[in-house]
């Protein structure tokens, strides 16, 4: 039995939304639990759960993500013409590299990150952004499916319909750009980010 | 006991609110469709009710084994919440094979702009439109029934309304020889892309010349455009390139084609042209690299901004400990408390040495 490649696709990326809405929560409630003042309910052991389950839910989204954008990528054909589809390609982008950065800051600054005020809100912006750009990633997918959103009830909302387009030599100076300031980082920045106990 | 209320009543809500658009408010979109769309909502009498609306076909003009014959359907008192209303030019009620050209019919244009039996338009605030489709006539002449029907929505919201026409009979007289006309296999088309000026092609049958009027949608004086023959028959010529001038924007062009043959002036219903956006021009290879490249420069940003962030102390503390952890120092038996580090050629003090203890 063959599955086709849209049904593939949904099926992955109703399990990035998923972990992603459990990992951006759990985030939010981190940083939350970290500037409420300690009580019956926010309390260490809560905080613990919590962090597990952010983390949880942001790698198995980010195993499961790649997967969602290649399997789009065959659902769509190979193409991108129109603007959603172009948009659905930018937003994705966007996704993997707020998740990326959330996964990275998490596993090399551990639990002890939520004790500082400044890396938590750093951390549970990034969540929020990244659960923002998944979702309008998604989004898009509905559009395109069914021609129209959840989110076409708010009055309000980031650009799908109209795309800041490109041409090949700009993405691909903008992607030896990328390239060689994820080189740099990751050779000399990372290494000073360690465990905060 | 109160939050768990909470919590149950959020639940509940989240699972009815979907209720409320379980049909397609928004309608299908056009397209070729059989009586009630073959058993949809509208035609299920559990879920439909009929409409108060009333619904006239009228022809356009005489009609004509194989001419192009216009087909008006005026919707009258029609009351529906979105305005939206979904029509069909049917040839029978079946529920199967029921489009004109499963009865003989040709679809030359619809009322917008396509080759659809079925469309979705908006009603005035009067309840009322009319629409036009241009059909070509069934070869063999006699009787031909056509109906119209319409699907629109309640204000309730919890039934599909649906109505259709009384049977319209159209009497297809036998083509005297020679009668000229549009060919049966050409397709009006229903867009031009903004700014296109390039001419349009129209295919006929024994025309021996042809005039083409044309106007912008909303205007009443026709322009006669400039047209070339594409053959090289002295006497007949059924391909012609018109020059209808290029649209922007929205704008719809309305065109009309009379063919003559020796004393026969046809003149064919008037078409509509519609305006499309110049095509998409990204590329996926554009978007993919596009795609990529955000990503990379997010996670570069952002880890700088971690490294930024991170906590002064801490870094101080990381540095010692990773002087010992993360080098291949060696301890010698020979020097305890020390450590050589091959990297530099020097001898460290061992963090660990506890005196020999």
């Amino acid at each position: 039995m063959m599955v086709g490649a849209a049904t593939f696709h949904t099926a992955m990326a109703e399990i990035v939304v998923g972990s992603m809405v459990l990992a951006t929560l759990c985030a939010v409630g981190c940083s939350m639990s970290r500037i409420l003042p300690s009580s019956e309910i926010n309390n260490e052991s809560l905080m613990v759960t919590m962090d597990r389950a952010s983390l949880a839910g942001s790698v198995l989204a980010l195993i499961f993500l790649p997967i969602a954008i290649l399997s789009g990528n065959v659902a769509a054909d190979g193409q991108a013409e129109s603007a959603l589809l172009y948009n659905k390609f930018v937003y994705s982008g966007l996704a993997l590299g707020f998740w990326s950065a959330f996964v990275i800051g998490r596993i090399r600054m551990g639990p002890g990150l939520w004790e500082e005020r400044p890396l938590a809100i750093l951390q549970s912006t990034t969540a929020g952004f990244a659960f923002l750009m998944t979702s309008m990633a998604s989004s898009i997918g509905g559009k395109l499916v069914r021609g129209e959103s959840l989110f076409d009830v708010f009055p309000f909302w980031l650009p799908t319909e109209t795309a800041a387009i490109l041409p090949l030599w700009a993405s691909v100076s903008l992607l030896i750009l990328g390239i060689t300031s994820s080189a740099l980082v990751f050779r000399f920045t990372l290494p000073k980010i360690s465990r905060i106990e | 006991m109160k939050r768990n209320a909470v919590v149950v009543l959020i639940c509940i809500t989240l699972i009815l609110a979907p209720g409320s658009s379980v049909a397609n408010p928004g309608g299908n979109g056009d397209g070729n469709r059989d009586y009630s769309c073959g058993g949809s909502c509208h035609g299920d009498p559990a879920l439909s009710m009929p409409s108060d609306a009333t619904i006239e076909i009228t022809l356009g003009n005489e009609a004509f084994s194989g001419q192009a014959v216009a087909i008006h359907v005026t919707i009258d008192d029609i009351s529906t919440p979105s305005q939206i209303v979904g029509i069909f030019i049917l040839g029978s009620l079946n529920g199967n094979s029921d489009t004109p050209e499963d009865h003989g019919w040709h679809l030359i244009q619809d009322p917008n702009g396509g080759s659809s039996n079925y469309i979705e338009t908006k009603v005035s605030s009067s309840g009322s439109v009319t629409v036009t489709w241009v059909l070509l006539s069934p070869e063999s002449s006699g009787s031909h029934t056509l109906y119209a029907e319409i699907h629109h929505g309640s204000y309730a919201g919890d039934k599909a309304f649906s109505g259709v026409s009384e049977p319209f009979e159209v009497n297809v007289q036998d083509v005297p020889e020679g009668l000229p006309g549009l060919a049966d296999d050409w397709v009006a088309p229903s867009f031009r892309v903004s700014g296109d000026s390039s001419p349009l092609s129209i295919s006929t049958r024994n025309s021996t010349d042809i005039t083409v009027e044309w106007m912008l949608d909303g205007e009443w004086n026709p322009t006669t455009a400039e047209l070339v023959c594409k053959e090289d028959s002295e006497d007949v010529c059924n391909d012609w390139e018109v020059s209808i001038p290029a649209t922007m924007g929205e704008a719809n062009i309305l065109y009309r084609v009379i063919t003559f043959n020796g004393t026969f002036s046809i003149e064919q219903p008037w078409l509509k042209m519609g305006t499309a956006p110049p095509p998409f021009e990204g590329e996926v290879w554009s978007a993919r690299a596009h795609s990529f490249a955000f990503a990379l420069l997010i996670i570069s940003f952002l880890v700088t901004l971690q490294a930024r962030l991170y906590p002064p102390n801490q870094r101080d503390d990381m540095d010692q400990t990773q002087i010992v952890a993360s080098s291949e120092m060696i301890r010698s038996e020979e020097n305890p408390g020390w450590l050589w580090n091959p990297d530099t050629q020097e001898w460290v003090e061992d963090p660990d040495y506890e005196g020999g203890n």
